[in-house]
């Protein structure tokens, strides 16, 4: 017993510097507990910080499945659900309970065991990666509490390890539902994420590099000192390595363009065909909330976390700082996925293999050359501005193209009533 | 090489003008119509949300009907039944006359009875239409705003059943357009578009009136 | 015992290939086609379609309907371009009648508005098929656009017909009703505000790179093929043949205007090859261009007063029989129709030309991959009431 709760506090005072996870905080700002469960404190203070995340971090796919309802009726000139509540915010809410009361079907020949488990293991592991993502921080007295619930030293680590468990949820999934097209679905979905897992672990390497941690925390604290410092910025090859992410990020998610195994004009609905009811219900949560977790890393890594564009915790700082980021990436993944066609299997392989890892390699290969020469991580301005001057110039001849090809299709929407 | 980095260059940019493009979409004003909570205002300024001479549902003013069956015969699905029996008084007897429809040149109608010459009109006269359907008065137009004008047709059958089973209408028109009197319309307003039912059998419509007969 | 000649056929498939039924019900087949497919892994071996799930005996039909009865069903066949069907019919019809001295031949007027309305039902089919391929590509933003300007062609025509799929406006010897007092202004309305949004679509899906990867060089469809299976209209010419009968063989007064023929070509800068889903899929974007270029030509002459309708007693057809096509949206459509001087046609029959397109999946289909039988089938552009009648 004793060597348990070691564990605990170990686990739960485990910091870089002098921030504290969330059981501390919690620890801290609640009044002191009875004597007989003194020793305890820790325990319990680590079982309610879990507690408050799996209250809360579930919630979030509820706003997000709203909210990309919206935003592609926003794109395609509709106005999406507009009757449950006022300007349909409560839709979620109704189609939750109307999914709840929904017939719980089992597919008769196929693996009734698998077939219950498969949708628990997708949504536990997709949850799973954040119990590692530091949300914001606040400042009591000389200490910095973060509102993360276990600052592991192997943080990113975990999480890739965790993300790819889902795999196997998706093909016991298919493999279950005894049927044609949800085998085909699940084991492209299987094909499609355990290849693009190689572009995200090579893109995180180079900007680990930087950073010389894998503490969530620590890479958190090292973009601290404003909007330069942002690992995005740092290197032009870290840049690159931002987008190299966020593509290999969507094809993990299964999002349009790489939606192959929920293919709707192809497979009804590939993996999940079968599913009704509450289990469906799971696999969309378990989406949106892998959705938001990659989003969370994207801009943990890259975007400074919970830092701020100034010094400290400030404008874009703190936990509405970072969630904004993050939703902003969540808005741009749906951007994406209504704009564009859909990769073919054959042609999304090809992306990852033939383009992403070469690309990823370079990037590594880029990074460490720009640190040895001039000292990228130091963050001094013989390193920070040659990248700063190099990234500026290519996103103005990107963008200079694009407004060239859009040029000629600026148009009123509406035409005059004809009645 | 070359072929390789212009393939990245090429992929990447088309996909930020397919994204500006949908964004520029987003900031305009929805099109949506959200029926029916928005024609109200079809009542409210004169606007019209239906076109005139839209086909709606068929409807039969069968006082005007003289049983001539033409509509039973173009009909392509068979869709009206009518009975009908001669009145005693031997052939030809005529119980009344079918009232003349006006058409105006802004293509409303007006249903009465014109007095004088039907056939011909004279430019910049008056015309009378009195007992105008439904409300009976009498109006004035000039001629110069009228298009044609339907004769008066007598009505010598009595008539038993006259029916037209919706469900099997194929709303093709082509009844209203052989029909002499113009008795047989398609109604142009909401009221032609929103007649559900929950049971079939409750789409087939009988116009006929026996009070008429008394 | 059975007799000899009854025995039952089995036929095995391959121990290693999946038989996988792209049933009736399905988002992306348009309409109610099964496809048979023989599968290895993700490579296609055959691919068989099976059709008759909308067959509603039309031609059967037709024999107890007088010609003018007739016209409403012919809506019913090709129901997205129905103002060409009613077109085709309607000249086989006159043809027939143009040896009867009482029929006086379709006025001035009448013709203005049937090309008209027939090139404006152009477009419509032509947006139809392109937010729905995009749709079957896997981008579902042009489809919501496609529809939202086929709402205002719908409403133009609701203005002068009465009614927005099944129109029933053109007859034999004219059309039903005159266009109301502002009819043009709201085309001009319509034309002006649509013909730049042509080019965005092509900015948003044509020049799209995963469009591109998607579609080129998938399912070639040369132009002897096309020719051996009798395919006809953008598919032919998105295979390099300058045939179009507006151009080649003009009915009524399509000789008047003057109008381009959108043809296919090799493209080395995107990897477009003659005949491959792309070039069909841009032919009707440029066919949409043209249909606007005619419209506007119409719009600045002026159209003739006159009757809409031909004078003429009854639909009696002298004896004989006829072959007349016309160039609907997807292809040639033909009528063929025979007549013993009633009023009702002894054999009536319609030649689709979807269903000629269709035949040539079977070939087209081999050795491509699931994915890619979606993208044929939408560049196609088949509509299963027109190949089922």
């Amino acid at each position: 017993m004793r060597q348990f709760f070691s564990i605990v506090d170990n686990l739960s005072e485990v910091a870089v510097g002098s921030s504290k996870p969330l059981a501390s905080l919690l620890v801290e700002i609640l009044p002191p507990l009875p004597a007989f469960l003194e020793e305890y404190e820790q325990l319990l203070a680590m079982i309610t910080a879990c507690g408050i995340f799996v209250a809360v971090v579930p919630l979030i796919p509820l706003v997000l499945v709203l909210a990309e309802r919206k935003v592609s009726a926003f794109i395609q000139d509709r106005t999406g659900p507009m009757r449950v509540g006022p300007w349909g915010i409560l839709q979620t809410l109704a189609d939750g309970v109307k999914l709840l009361f929904k017939e719980d079907l089992i597919p008769p020949y196929g693996d009734r065991v698998l077939f219950r488990i498969a949708p628990y293991i997708i949504v536990c592991f997709s949850l799973a990666a954040f119990v590692a993502i530091p949300f914001g921080a606040i400042d009591l007295g000389d200490e910095q509490y973060i509102f993360i619930v276990s600052n592991l030293n192997i943080g990113i680590f975990y999480i890739l390890a965790v993300s790819s468990v889902i795999v196997i949820g998706i093909i016991m999934a298919g493999w279950a539902s005894n049927s044609k097209w949800s085998l085909l679905g699940s084991l492209r979905s299987a094909a499609q994420m355990v290849s693009y897992e190689i572009p995200v672990g090579l893109s995180i390497l180079s900007v680990i590099m930087l950073v010389q941690t894998l503490n969530m925390q620590g890479i958190v604290d090292q973009q601290g000192s404003g909007l330069h410092s942002w690992l995005i910025f740092r290197t032009p090859f870290s840049f690159v390595a931002f987008f190299v992410f966020f593509i290999s990020a969507i094809a993990e998610v299964n999002r349009t363009p790489f939606d192959l195994p929920e293919a709707e004009s192809e497979l009804v609905a590939g993996f999940h065909t079968e599913y009704s009811g509450m289990r469906f219900a799971l696999f969309f949560i378990a989406e949106y909330a892998n959705m938001f977790a990659v989003c969370a890393i994207a801009a943990t890594l890259f975007l400074g976390g919970w830092q701020g564009v100034l010094p400290g915790i400030d404008i874009l700082g703190g936990l509405p700082g970072f969630v904004f980021k993050t939703l902003f990436l969540v808005f741009v993944m749906m951007w994406i996925r209504w704009t564009l066609p859909r990769l073919r299997v054959d042609q999304l392989m090809n992306l990852c293999w033939k383009y992403l890892i070469p690309v990823s390699f370079f990037n590594i290969l880029g990074v460490g050359i720009w640190m040895l020469v001039l000292g990228a991580d130091t963050m001094d301005m013989k390193s920070l501005g040659p990248s700063l001057v190099i990234i500026v110039l290519a996103v103005f001849i990107l963008l200079r193209q694009v407004f060239k090809g859009v040029s000629g299709t600026k148009q009123e929407t509406i035409p005059a009533p004809s009645i | 090489m070359v072929g390789y980095i212009s393939n990245i260059y090429v992929g990447v940019y088309t996909v930020l003008v397919g994204m500006v493009i949908t964004f520029r979409q987003m900031l305009k004003p929805r099109v949506t119509h959200q029926y029916p909570y928005q024609y109200e205002f079809e009542r409210k300024d004169n606007y019209r949300e239906i076109p005139i001479g839209y086909r709606g549902q068929l409807h039969n003013r069968v006082e005007d009907c003289i049983v001539c069956n033409k509509c039973v015969q173009i009909c392509p699905v068979d869709c009206i039944y009518i009975d009908s029996r001669k009145p005693s008084g031997g052939r030809g007897a005529k119980l009344w006359e079918s009232m003349n429809v006006v058409h105006l040149k802004d293509r409303k109608q007006i249903i009465g009875i014109v007095e004088g010459n039907t056939k011909k009109i004279e430019p910049d006269t008056e015309i009378t239409i009195s007992q105008t359907v439904p409300a009976g008065k009498t109006r004035k137009v000039s001629s110069n705003d009228v298009d044609r004008i339907v004769e008066r047709k007598k009505v010598t059958f009595y008539m038993d059943r006259f029916d037209i089973d919706m469900a099997l209408c194929m709303y093709c028109g082509l009844c209203t357009e052989v029909c002499p009197t113009e008795c047989l319309t398609m109604v142009d307003t909401l009221q032609g578009i929103e007649y559900s039912e929950f049971d079939r059998a409750s789409l087939n419509y009988s116009f006929v009136k026996p009070e008429l007969y008394k | 015992m059975a007799a000899e000649g009854s025995k039952f056929i089995e036929v095995q498939p391959f121990s290693d290939e999946m038989v996988l039924s792209m049933g009736p019900q399905h988002p992306s087949t348009h309409g109610v086609l099964k496809l048979e497919l023989r599968l290895d892994g993700e490579i296609v071996r055959e691919a068989i379609p099976h059709i008759g799930y909308l067959h509603r005996c039309f031609e059967k039909h037709a024999e107890n309907l007088s010609y003018p009865q007739i016209i409403p069903f012919t809506d019913r066949m090709d129901y997205i371009a129905a103002m060409n069907q009613n077109w085709g019919f309607c000249l086989a019809v006159e043809k027939m009648m143009a040896a009867d001295e009482k029929f006086s031949g379709v006025p001035e007027r009448a013709e203005y508005l049937r090309v008209l309305v027939g090139e404006l039902n152009r477009i419509a089919s032509h947006l139809l098929s392109f937010g729905t391929y995009g749709m079957d590509i896997g981008a579902f933003t042009p489809f919501l656009y496609a529809f939202r300007d086929r709402e205002e062609i719908l409403l133009l025509f609701e203005e002068i017909c009465g009614a927005r799929l099944t129109y029933n406006y053109i007859r034999i010897g004219g059309v039903s009703r005159d266009m109301p007092p502002d009819w043009l202004g709201h085309v001009k309305n319509f034309i002006d505000y649509f013909e730049p949004k042509v080019d965005e679509y092509n900015a948003l899906l044509t020049e799209n790179k995963i469009f591109i990867e998607r579609t080129v060089k998938v399912a070639v469809l040369d132009e002897d093929m096309a020719i051996n299976y009798g395919i006809t209209g953008p598919n032919l010419r998105g295979a390099g043949k300058k045939w179009d009968l507006r151009k080649d063989e003009p009915y009524s007064i399509y000789d008047r205007f003057d109008f381009d023929v959108p043809i296919g070509h090799d493209i080395p800068r995107i990897g477009a090859v003659l005949g491959d889903c792309w070039n069909r899929y841009k032919v009707r974007m440029d066919e949409m261009k043209e249909s606007v270029k005619i419209i506007r030509q119409i719009l600045n002459q002026e159209i003739p007063e006159g009757p809409i309708i031909a004078q003429y007693k009854a639909v009696r057809p002298p004896a004989g029989e006829i072959f007349d096509r016309s160039e609907a949206p997807r292809g040639e459509l033909g009528f063929y129709i025979v007549s013993d001087g009633s009023v009702k046609p002894v054999r009536l029959k319609a030649k689709s030309p979807c269903f000629t397109a269709l035949s040539a999946l079977q070939e087209l289909s081999k050795g491509l991959m699931v994915a890619d039988i979606i993208a044929i089938i939408g560049s196609i552009d088949i509509v299963m009431g027109e190949i089922d009648r």
